[in-house]
């Protein structure tokens, strides 16, 4: 199971974790984790913490999901990111945009 | 047997009957230095002896001789007969019980018979005894032995357990030897720090056996660095398949990030941890929203977890039901805020060992009838994020060159098996993530433009996003011809990785990209190349590109 997707027990947030490769392969089912967040305006934690490696493709279905979920989500965290993973994306300059811990 | 140093002819009438009545009863006759050999043999049961104070005093001395050498302090089997009053008081006499009864010669033949019977049952009760004895010894011995190996397994077993960890501080008391409870502690990769506080049914070795599995799996998930949802996922599939049904775990994991501020925890059936502050103020009880480990199925088992934002004044007790239930010396149990106010008492992880003492103090002598499991984690930044990476020497040129024909480029996943071949080289492992970034990157530019054609501006929308990758899965198992070459080149001496990507596409114009928003779902990849290597040019029209990567 490369992508895995569940609430927490109050429903607050919605941790969406992905192994290994993050890349196109995961479109759909990516899109699919993030298609209902119910009514709670949970926050949405992307958990790359067994992401091993990542492409331009993954940084734009994060930026989708951004784009889609808009104020249906208190806010969008990406955490858990290892060095490399994290510098890819500082140079992308996700930091502006994520809440990347 | 029976020996006998009596030729007189009323010790023959009395042994001829006793022959009579007892057909196996060997009659020997012996001279008294012989009772040596006859002891050794160690089934006399009756000697019958002339009172001749000589041969006594022999006779005597040759059983307390052999007595010494057995090393016993128990009478020889020995009933012994003497013919006058005189050798039956001395026999009484006697300080040293050299002999477990004496009878006067002639005895009626009867009253020997039920003595004899007597002393048989004796003898058969203490073969029995010592067996008993030495079958409880050898046992004890083996039980000692057994410990000690499983005392060996769980010490290795547990020898990765990181209770040293500076921010967290432990009393862990078990009943017995072994510890139905586990409080393990295990750094990840990204300089989080996880804590599992288990307590399995009951007490001793049975229980601490289910500990061993579950420390393995916690050690090795911790260095891969696994979530919370995932370990205890995987905890209650292992402990459901291996425990009996009338027994479980109860267990609390948590997860605390390497800043110290994210803990993430999961209980199943563990007592509230206690999250308190520096100042004593308790600020919420975490308790348990799940079954305990090793009870559900698979699918029932509910694996979401909490999380909050600690701040780094603060503290979670964690505890297992050994210590609210810690009988006091009048017999009242701790109980839950009793255990708060001690917090509230001893908040600093340097009260900590006062804490303990008080603890103590309240057990006062009572035994122990749980074990009792304590640990204070303090939510500081873990300080593990920042051991420095061994830096990998060695480094070995090399030149690969693939060349893809259609039917590769349709059927396998060419970006894949160039990292894993490169990706392991001394000096690279350290740098995979971004060779993989930087070798997809390039190939899929020369295979979705080159030779799918397909229209980047797709990605702009969120629909289109996926359309265009439905598109490109669609047009690469209906592409009939085209070629891409993949060569790297590194240098060993300079440290530089050179990538060439060929297709045998139309070509493009890479400089359009220039111009492109930082916003847009597209052309972020190239922005990457472009920030990540050096040296990057389009040749070819657009069908190459060569970029350098310095490690």
């Amino acid at each position: 199971m490369a992508l895995h997707r569940q609430f927490s027990n109050d429903g607050k947030e919605l941790i969406i974790a992905i192994k290994g490769k993050f890349d196109f392969n995961l479109v759909q089912e990516f899109r699919q984790a993030y298609s209902d967040v119910g009514d709670q305006r949970p926050t949405v934690f992307i958990d790359l913490r067994e992401t091993e490696y990542l492409d331009s493709s993954a940084l734009g279905m994060l930026l989708n999901m951004r784009k889609s979920l808009g104020k249906s989500v208190r806010a969008i965290h990406i955490i858990n990111c290892r060095p490399e993973v994290r510098s890819i994306l500082d140079i992308s300059r996700f930091d502006k945009l994520f809440t990347i811990e | 047997m029976l020996a006998v140093h009596d030729n007189s002819p009323l010790a023959q009438t009395v042994l001829a009957q006793l022959k009579l009545d007892y057909p196996s009863l060997k009659i020997v006759n012996f001279a008294p230095q012989d009772v040596n050999q006859l002891l050794s043999e160690g089934n006399v049961l009756l000697v019958i002896l002339e009172y001749q104070s000589t041969q006594y005093e022999q006779f005597k001395m040759l059983v307390k001789q052999h007595r010494k050498a057995v090393e016993t302090d128990y009478p020889s089997d020995v009933l012994l007969i003497t013919d006058t009053e005189a050798g039956f008081v001395g026999l009484l006499d006697e300080s040293e019980k050299l002999f477990v009864d004496g009878l006067i010669w002639p005895e009626p033949s009867g009253l020997l018979k039920t003595r004899l019977a007597m002393l048989s049952q004796l003898q058969l009760l203490r073969i029995e005894l010592a067996q008993t004895r030495h079958s409880l010894a050898w046992h004890a011995t083996r039980i000692d032995r057994e410990h000690q190996l499983v005392e060996h397994i769980f010490r290795n077993a547990l020898s990765r357990n990181f209770l040293d960890y500076n921010h967290i501080r432990t009393y862990l008391t078990p009943v017995s030897k072994f510890n139905g409870d586990l409080c393990l502690v295990a750094p990840g990769p990204i300089g989080n720090v996880y804590v599992f506080m288990a307590d399995f049914t009951g007490h001793g070795l049975a229980p601490a056996t289910g500990a061993l599995p579950l420390s393995q799996a916690f050690f090795a998930m911790a260095d891969r660095g696994v979530s919370v949802a995932e370990m205890v996922t995987e905890f209650n599939f292992r402990l459901n398949r291996l425990l009996p049904d009338d027994m479980f775990c109860a267990g609390f994991l948590l997860e605390i990030s390497a800043n110290g501020e994210r803990v993430t925890y999961w209980n199943g059936g563990m007592p509230p941890a206690i999250l308190f502050n520096d100042k004593g103020e308790v600020i919420e009880r975490l308790s348990a929203q799940h079954m305990a480990l090793g009870v559900l199925d698979e699918d029932d088992f509910d694996s979401r977890v909490t999380t909050f934002r600690a701040s780094h004044d603060q503290h979670i007790a964690l505890y297992t039901d050994g210590v609210i239930e810690l009988l006091g010396h009048q017999l009242e149990f701790l109980g839950i805020d009793s255990l708060e106010q001690l917090l509230r008492r001893f908040p600093k992880s340097d009260d900590f060992q006062r804490l303990v003492a008080e603890l103590e103090h309240f057990r006062g002598t009572q035994p122990l009838h749980d074990d009792l499991s304590l640990a204070i984690l303090a939510c500081q930044p873990t300080g593990l994020d920042d051991i420095p990476v061994p830096t990998e020497d060695g480094a070995m040129p090399f030149q690969l060159l693939v060349d893809l024909e259609v039917e590769h480029i349709r059927e396998l996943d060419p970006v894949n098996h160039v990292l894993t071949a490169i990706g392991s080289l001394p000096g690279l492992r350290r740098h995979r993530t971004t060779l993989y970034l930087l070798l997809a990157e390039a190939y899929n530019n020369a295979l979705e433009h080159g030779l799918l054609a397909l229209d980047s501006s797709l990605k702009d929308s969120s629909d289109g996003f996926a359309e265009y990758y439905q598109q490109r899965s669609l047009r690469l198992r209906e592409l009939s011809k085209g070629k891409i070459s993949i060569a790297v080149r590194f240098d060993a001496t300079s440290r530089q990785l050179e990538f060439t990507v060929t297709d045998s596409g139309k070509g493009w114009a890479a400089e359009d990209y220039e111009q492109r928003s930082n916003k847009a779902s597209h052309g972020r990849g190239l922005d990457l190349l472009r920030q990540l290597t050096t040296q990057l040019r389009w040749t070819q029209s657009g069908r190459q590109v060569s970029f350098t990567y310095s490690l």
